[in-house]
């Protein structure tokens, strides 16, 4: 893990987030934090976006999240989240896939990982990004201590975007909290009848700006039209080169990325026996290029056969 | 004048011994019938009476009581009533001497003396022979049943003044037992029927050939539950033990003991509404329920999300034990359970599936659906698989046939028997007991990490590796068999 144990950052520091300075009553003369250190002294240099959204989420509202978390970091922008299940946890790992920098904000110490299923995010995140929070290390999340986490987290984005909401929930809390900063807020529109759209839905209703994608956020950061001068939008996101593959399997990892879920349709497809189909998937899920859920659907992972991968030949 | 009678309660699926005294005694002509009966016993003395009269017996016009002891034991039912006649025909000598020395007897009474069959004759017959009775006077229509037991005699009887020749020269000789029924008791249906599906023919002879469980997830009218019901038409014949396992269950329950005599395994589909007695068993005095009467067969829950949560939840420990335990009052009984569970569902509610770009459900409703499939029953499930609809081209030939199936699942049983020396298939197996080379293990190893391979899906790899390789006939594993079985395995939510 890099940058060693937790540090602290007092509000006298240069480093100090000043956008947290906006905050009433005012926030606590320390920040705790873990992770890489300049992460924090970047949020005053780069845009900064906050990405928050329900932990019950929809797995159209998952893609959004981390997508758009994806296309932000690709293009430069620091994407802040809370490191919840669901949209955060979403938000997060598009931002790592992006290769940007990401932070999440913890309502216990920066040493608690809440929730204990995101450990592995936790520890990623460590590596590229930081996680901060008001309290010292050793200190648990509880359950007061969360709306003083989402102020940090309204405070922190010059945008917020609400990917899913339920209707009330602390996301919303958030949404209101960073309008009353000052801060713009902007909103997924969801599946009309879903109930975690809800909260999205009527907030653009009331007025937040409507995101459709990042280029949408880009926007409202920099103006219509205004490239920030980052690498591309929509650029790919460095794909993770996996070990090298064979023709047949590497066409079957083609058949999956094209929608193939099941053995039978990956056998008819890539006109295989069955049992060459199931072995061929097994193979390449222990290379690590497919996964499949529990109901025996098979989808594929973000690794890549090495020579398509940029920097391979072509 | 005093005289008792031993007969059999049926409890669950075991015989329990009653003892009925009667005790007739100068008074007031009455019939009192003590010792814990219900309604269906406590009526007995109805039918006692009129049959009594109806076979050229005397009705004694005295005081009788009879008594069914132990009297802690509730008594439901109209099996006693042979037994209580007897015994107010002995203690009125109306009956040869020793007549009755060594027996026991089970049957209902009609009015006209006829005797009706009660069930469970095949368990009473067995503990009469536990007992060292020298014989079971049973219902003449139970006679062949409980005549699958040997070591105690069985003296069928139509009518209750045949009671008579009990112990003569003229007692009623042992039926021959029960042969199978021509045909097995009707056609199973066969898997030709089923089109295309490559990849489920393969789960169920992989589920058939090791005794695994299956769950099969895929949109509706994809052939699931046909596929389910075909099952049984490719699984080994049941054994010897096993039969008769099967037979004292169905005999236990009043149902037919012809397709377990005809080495046919039981398939139970209950539907989702079933209650959890209904499924598990329950109630005072205690019933089998569907779990049971799958003993040595299958279990088929189709719309598995559908079945009641708590209900799903009760199946657990039968899984794991098979048996079941219910705990009364005063007594505790234990019901077989050993069946193959087969689980058949859609991979949402609307039937399309989260995955397919179509699927209209509520996420939250996705999630309660997929939390039930993976809750309290997906970690006793081996064999995990999606399918599709058939494809239309595949409709143009058929399938191949259950008897090809059966031939290489029951070569596969045969290379389990050997090498077990048991008749415990792979399914049953701990990982421990299966061997595995070196190069196995690295692989799985590997695939504890980039697949996400737990420990008790390790374990579940294993098994199911061997079965493949025994449906290969190979002695080792092999690492395309490992494949095949992790393609197969159940996965762990993430
Ligand atoms: N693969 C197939 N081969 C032959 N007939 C099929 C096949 N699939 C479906 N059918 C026909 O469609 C009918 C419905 O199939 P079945 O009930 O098995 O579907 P299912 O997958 O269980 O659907 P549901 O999810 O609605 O329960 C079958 O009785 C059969 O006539
Ligand atoms: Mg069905
Ligand atoms: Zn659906």
């Amino acid at each position: 893990m890099s940058a060693g144990g937790p540090w602290a950052i007092e509000r006298s520091s240069t480093d100090y987030p000043v956008c947290l300075t906006d905050l009433d009553p005012p926030e606590q003369p320390l920040l705790y934090g873990a992770g890489r250190r300049d992460a924090i002294a970047g949020l005053a240099r780069d845009p900064v976006v906050t990405i928050v959204g329900a932990r019950q989420a929809s797995g159209y509202g998952l893609r959004v999240a981390e997508r758009l978390g994806r296309d932000l970091a690709v293009a430069g922008v620091t994407v802040v989240s809370g490191m919840a299940r669901g949209i955060d946890a979403a938000a997060h790992r598009g931002a790592l896939l992006g290769g940007g920098a990401t932070i999440a904000v913890l309502a216990g110490g920066p040493d608690n990982v809440y929730p204990p299923m995101n450990r592995a995010l936790y520890r990623e995140i460590l590596g590229v990004g930081a996680v901060i929070s008001e309290h010292p290390p050793g200190t648990e999340a509880r359950k007061h201590q969360f709306p003083a986490r989402n102020r940090i987290m309204a405070a922190l984005g010059a945008v917020a975007v609400i990917v899913e909401a339920a209707q009330p929930s602390g996301s919303l809390i958030t949404a209101d909290l960073a309008a009353k900063l000052g801060r713009t807020v902007g909103a997924v529109p969801g599946q009309l009848g879903v109930r975690v759209a809800e909260g999205a839905n009527d907030l653009i209703k009331e007025g937040a700006h409507l995101i459709r994608d990042a280029r949408d956020v880009l926007d409202l950061l920099f103006g219509v039209g205004v490239e920030p001068g980052r690498p591309q939008l929509h650029a790919a996101p460095a794909p993770r080169a996996g070990p090298p593959l064979k023709a047949p399997l590497r066409a079957v990892v083609e058949l999956v990325g094209g929608g193939a879920a099941t053995v039978d349709r990956v056998a008819l497809d890539g006109d295989l026996a069955p049992r060459e189909a199931a072995v061929a998937l097994a193979r390449l899920e222990r290379l690590g290029y497919v996964t499949a859920d529990p109901f025996g659907r098979w989808g594929r992972t973000d690794l890549t056969p090495p020579d398509r991968a940029p920097g391979g030949r072509h | 004048m005093l005289a008792a009678v031993r007969t059999f309660a049926i409890l669950g699926v075991e015989a329990r011994e009653v003892l009925v005294e009667a005790d007739v005694r100068n008074g007031l002509p009455s019939f009192a019938l003590v010792g814990l009966p219900d309604a269906a016993v406590r009526e007995s003395r109805e039918r006692v009476r009129a049959a009594l009269a109806n076979s050229g017996f005397e009705f004694p016009q005295m005081r009788i009581t009879a008594n069914l002891a132990p009297a802690d034991l509730r008594k439901a039912g109209p099996g006693f009533d042979l037994a209580i006649a007897a015994a107010v025909l002995a203690a009125t000598k109306q009956l040869p001497e020793g007549a009755l020395a060594d027996v026991a007897l089970a049957g209902e009474l009609a009015l006209d003396g006829s005797i009706r069959a009660v069930p469970g004759t095949l368990a009473m017959a067995e503990a009469a022979s536990r007992a060292g009775a020298r014989a079971i006077v049973v219902p003449a229509a139970c006679g062949p049943e409980a005549a699958l037991v040997a070591g105690c005699g069985i003296v069928p009887v139509e009518r209750l003044e045949q009671l008579q020749r009990l112990g003569g020269e003229d007692e009623p000789p042992r039926p021959p037992a029960l042969s199978p029924p021509p045909n097995g008791d009707g056609p199973v249906p066969d898997l030709a029927d089923l089109r295309g599906q490559p990849a489920l023919r393969r789960g169920l002879e992989v589920a058939a050939a090791g005794g695994h469980s299956l769950l099969v997830s895929g949109p509706p009218g994809a052939g699931k539950s046909m596929a389910a019901r075909r099952l049984p038409s490719i699984l080994p014949p049941l054994g010897p033990d096993e039969a008769i396992a099967a037979a004292r269950v169905a005999s236990a329950c009043g149902r037919s003991v012809g397709p377990a005599v005809a080495r046919r395994r039981p398939f139970r589909a209950p539907h989702h509404t079933v209650s959890t007695a209904g499924l598990i068993g329950g109630g005072n005095p205690p019933r089998p329920g569907e779990v049971t009467l799958a003993h040595q067969g299958v279990l088929f829950l189709d719309e598995l999300p559908e079945f009641g949560r708590d209900t799903l939840e009760a199946l657990r420990q039968p899984l794991e034990d098979g048996t079941v335990l219910l705990v009364r009052a005063r007594y505790a009984i234990e019901l077989p359970c050993r069946f193959q569970l087969i689980a058949a569902a859609n991979p949402c509610p609307c039937g399309t599936g989260p995955r397919s770009g179509q699927c209209s459900c509520d996420p939250a409703s996705v999630r309660a659906y997929e939390a039930k499939l993976t809750g309290a029953l997906a970690d006793r499930i081996d064999i995990s698989m999606a399918v599709e609809q058939p494809d239309l081209s595949s409709f143009t030939e058929a399938g191949e046939s259950s008897a090809a199936i059966r031939d290489r699942v029951l070569a596969a049983r045969e290379r389990q028997r050997a090498r077990s020396r048991g008749d415990r298939a792979n399914a049953q197996l701990t990982p421990a007991e299966i061997e595995i080379g070196a190069e196995i293990e690295r692989m799985l190893a590997d695939a504890g990490l980039a697949a996400g391979l737990s420990g008790r899906g390790r374990g579940r790899v294993i098994r199911l590796a061997r079965t493949v390789a025994d449906l290969d006939q190979a002695e080792a594993i092999e690492v395309a068999h490992v494949d095949e079985a992790l393609t197969l395995r159940r996965r762990e939510s993430r």
